[in-house]
C-alpha cells in the first residue's frame, strides 16, 4: 500500500510539465549521443552538469539520468550499422549485430535491441523499486566506520574490475583522492593545496574536470579515427524491421538471462553496463544448443547484452540513491550534480527527499516509454544521424563545453581549468590510464576523509573500530579479497575484467 | 611502435611517484597532522600521498623488465584544440561571446589535416549563432555576444 502511494507521489512529481519536459531533452539527447560516435554519456552529463545549477534538483537529476539511460539504447545502433560501438557498452552488439547487417537484417537488429533494451529497463526499475527501500533501512545503521569500509570497496571494485591494470586503476582511484583535497579544509578551515588562488578555496570544480578528463580529451582522441562516410545508404523501413516468429522464439529466454545478468552487475559497485553486456554474451554463448552460431548474426547475441546494459543502468541507481556510494563514474557525476544541489545523498534521501526518489523512479517508467518511441517509429532519424561528419561535430562539442563551464560562475578561470585537465586527460590516455576512477576518487574523497576523521574521534584514536563493528569488518574483507584476487591475477598477467568477460566473449 | 621496455607503466609510475612525493612535502610543510583521535587536515593528504609513490612504484618497477608498445600521439589535434580553449578563456571575458566562438572554431578546425576556410567560416558563423540562440536568449545565460572592455 505504501507503495503505491509512494509511486503516486513519483507519478505526479514526473507529471509536471517541467519535469516531463526535462526528461524528453534527456532521452532524446542520450539517444543522439548514443548513436554517435565519439562521444559518451559521460562526457554529455558533465557538458550538462552547469544547466542544472538553473534548475531544482530532481528535475536536474531526471534529466541527467534520462541521458545516462538513454545512450544505452542509442548506443547499439552504430554497432549494426557501422560495426562502431556508439558508447562502450553496446561494443558486444558488434558482434553479432553488425553480421546481421550484412546480411540484410539491419532493420530487425534494430527492432530487437529496442525491445531487449525496454524490457530489460523495466526489469531493471521494478528491482530498483522493489530492493531500494530496504537497502535504505540497511543503510541507516551504517556508522561512519561502516560509510568508510563501503566507500573503500566501491573504489576498489571500480578500480580493479574497470579495464585496464588493476594497479593503475587503484592508483588514479588516490589521484583522485588527491585531487578532492584541493580546496578548504571542513573540519578546521585551512585552505589546503589552493596556492591562494581565491577560486581554489571551493575546490576543484567537478564540472571543469569532468569536461576536461571526458569531453576534451575524448575530443582529441577521436579525430581523425571515426569515420562515419562508410555508412551505406541502408533504409530503414517498417517491413524490415519486423522479426521472424524464430527471432521472437529465440530471444525472450536470452533476454531475461540478461536482465537478470545486468541487474546483478549494475547494482555491484564498480561492475557497471560494459561488464554486465559482455558477461551476458558470455552466458548466452555458454547455454547455446549451437556456439557457432555466435559472431555471425545470432540474435541472441544481440538481445541478451542489451537487455544486460539496460537492466544495468537502471540498477546502478541502487547504491547511488541509497547508500550514497556511485559504482561507477556516471554514477559519481550524478552523486556530485546532487551535492551541487545541496541535497546529501544517503540511506535518508527516501525519507526526506521523498519526490525525488520516487518521482525520478517514476519518470523512469516515462522516459523508458519515450524512448521505444524516439527509437522504433523514429529509427530513421537516428540513422541519418550518424551521417554526420566528425569534423562539424567536434568544434560543436568544444564549443559547448567552454560555454557550459563558462556559465557556471562566469569566469575565465574555470575555463582555464578545462584545458588543464583536458592536457591531463590526453597525458593520461597516452600512458593508458582510465580516468573514470579518479572522477570517482575524486567526489568520493571529502566524504571519506570526513568519515574517517570521525570515525576516529567516535573511537578515541582507536583503529581497532574498524574490524570490531561487524559491517565494516565484513566490507573490509570484501575489499581485502577483491584487491589479492586482482593483484594476483595481474601478476599472472590475465587482467580480471578480461578474465571475467572478455576472453569468452568470442575475440 | 615497440618498444624494448613498457616505458608508458615507467613514465607513468614515476610520474605518480613524484606527484605523490610533492604532495607529501607540501602537506609535511605546511599542515598539521594531528593525532590519530583527532587528525589533522595534513593527516589524509599525507597518506594518500604516500600511497601514490607505492603504487606508483608497484607500476615502474615491473614495468623495466617486459616489453610495450608506445603510444600514437597526435601533437597536431592535441595542440589546435588546447589552443582553441586557450583563445576562448581569453577572450570571452573582453570581447564576448561571438569573437571567442569564432577563435575556438578556427583553431579547433586546424586539427584535422586539410585546411577547408569557407567551410570552417560557415561553421563559425553558424555556431556563434546557435550559442547565442540557446546560451543567451533561451537560458538567459548573461554572455554579451560581442563587448569591448580590454583589460
Amino acid at each position: 500500500m505504501e507503495m503505491i502511494a509512494n509511486l503516486g507521489l513519483g507519478f505526479a512529481t514526473a507529471f509536471s510539465p517541467t519535469n516531463l519536459f526535462y526528461c524528453f531533452i534527456g532521452v532524446f539527447l542520450g539517444t543522439f549521443i548514443g548513436v554517435l560516435p565519439g562521444i559518451g554519456a559521460l562526457a554529455t552529463i558533465s557538458m550538462l552538469l552547469p544547466l542544472t545549477f538553473h534548475v531544482p534538483g530532481t528535475t536536474a537529476i531526471i534529466m541527467l539520468a534520462g541521458i545516462y539511460y538513454g545512450a544505452q539504447y542509442g548506443g547499439s545502433t552504430a554497432s549494426i550499422l557501422l560495426n562502431l560501438p556508439g558508447t562502450p557498452s553496446a561494443a558486444v552488439a558488434c558482434l553479432d549485430g553488425y553480421p546481421m547487417s550484412k546480411q540484410g537484417r539491419a532493420g530487425v537488429a534494430l527492432f530487437m535491441t529496442t525491445i531487449a533494451s525496454f524490457v530489460g529497463a523495466s526489469l531493471g526499475i521494478i528491482i530498483l523499486t522493489a530492493f531500494s527501500p530496504k537497502l535504505a533501512e540497511v543503510g541507516l545503521m551504517f556508522g561512519p566506520a561502516d560509510y568508510f569500509a563501503m566507500m573503500l570497496l566501491g573504489l576498489i571494485a571500480a578500480a580493479t574490475l574497470a579495464q585496464g591494470s588493476p594497479v593503475k586503476g587503484i592508483a588514479m582511484v588516490i589521484f583522485g583522492l588527491a585531487l578532492g583535497m584541493v580546496g578548504t579544509d571542513v573540519q578546521t578551515g585551512q585552505q589546503r593545496f589552493t596556492f591562494d588562488i581565491p577560486y581554489l578555496s571551493d575546490g576543484i570544480s567537478l564540472v571543469a574536470l569532468a569536461m576536461g578528463l571526458f569531453g576534451v580529451s575524448e575530443v582529441i582522441a577521436s579525430i581523425g579515427r571515426i569515420d562515419s562516410g562508410r555508412l551505406k545508404a541502408q533504409k530503414i523501413t517498417f517491413r524490415s524491421m519486423v522479426p521472424t516468429r524464430d527471432d521472437m522464439g529465440r530471444s525472450w529466454a536470452p533476454m531475461l538471462r540478461g536482465t537478470g545478468v545486468g541487474a546483478f552487475f549494475g547494482a555491484l559497485p564498480g561492475a557497471g553496463s560494459t561488464i554486465a553486456s559482455f558477461m551476458s554474451y558470455a552466458v548466452e554463448k555458454r547455454v547455446a544448443k549451437d556456439p557457432s552460431r555466435f559472431g555471425k548474426g545470432a540474435v541472441e547475441g544481440v538481445t541478451a547484452p542489451e537487455s544486460a546494459n539496460n537492466a544495468a543502468a537502471q540498477t546502478a541507481f541502487i547504491p547511488t540513491l541509497t547508500l550514497g556510494i556511485p559504482g561507477d563514474a556516471v554514477m559519481a557525476l550524478m552523486l556530485g550534480a546532487l551535492i551541487i544541489q545541496g541535497i546529501q545523498p544517503g540511506p535518508r534521501l527516501v525519507t526526506e527527499h521523498p519526490e525525488l526518489f520516487w518521482g525520478l523512479i517514476a519518470s523512469f517508467w516515462i522516459g523508458n516509454v519515450m524512448l521505444v518511441i524516439l527509437n522504433l517509429p523514429l529509427i530513421g532519424i537516428w540513422v541519418r544521424m550518424l551521417k554526420i561528419p566528425y569534423s562539424i561535430l567536434y568544434p560543436a562539442i568544444l564549443l559547448f563545453i567552454c560555454i557550459g563551464v563558462f556559465s557556471v560562475n562566469n569566469s575565465y578561470f574555470d575555463v582555464l581549468m578545462v584545458m588543464l585537465f583536458g592536457l591531463l586527460g590526453y597525458v593520461m590516455l597516452l600512458l593508458r590510464f582510465e580516468p573514470a576512477p579518479l572522477v570517482l576518487g575524486f567526489i568520493l574523497g571529502p566524504l571519506m576523509e570526513e568519515h574517517l576523521r570521525r570515525a576516529m574521534l567516535l573511537s578515541r584514536g582507536d583503529p581497532a573500530v574498524f574490524i570490531e563493528r561487524p559491517i565494516s569488518a565484513t566490507l573490509l574483507a570484501c575489499t581485502a579479497g577483491l584487491l589479492g584476487w586482482a593483484l594476483w591475477s595481474s601478476m599472472r598477467g590475465r587482467q580480471p575484467a578480461e578474465a571475467m568477460a572478455g576472453a569468452t566473449a568470442g575475440r | 611502435m615497440r618498444l624494448s621496455r613498457d616505458y608508458v607503466d615507467v613514465v607513468g609510475g614515476v610520474g605518480l611517484v613524484l606527484f605523490g612525493g610533492w604532495v607529501y612535502a607540501h602537506a609535511a610543510a605546511e599542515y598539521d597532522f594531528g593525532t590519530l583521535r583527532r587528525m589533522g587536515p595534513g593527516f589524509f593528504p599525507a597518506a594518500l600521498a604516500v600511497l601514490l609513490m607505492v603504487f606508483g612504484a608497484l607500476l615502474a618497477v615491473p614495468a623495466l623488465f617486459r616489453s610495450g608498445e608506445g603510444p600514437r600521439i597526435s601533437v597536431r589535434s592535441f595542440l589546435s584544440i588546447l589552443a582553441g580553449i586557450l583563445a576562448f578563456a581569453w577572450l570571452i571575458e573582453p570581447f564576448g561571446l561571438v569573437p571567442a566562438t569564432i577563435a575556438l572554431v578556427g583553431l579547433a578546425a586546424l586539427a584535422e589535416p586539410g585546411f577547408r576556410p569557407i567551410r570552417t567560416a560557415l561553421l563559425a558563423v553558424a555556431l556563434s549563432a546557435l550559442g547565442v540562440l540557446i546560451f543567451s536568449q533561451g537560458l538567459g545565460i548573461p554572455i554579451p555576444a560581442f563587448r569591448w572592455s580590454p583589460a
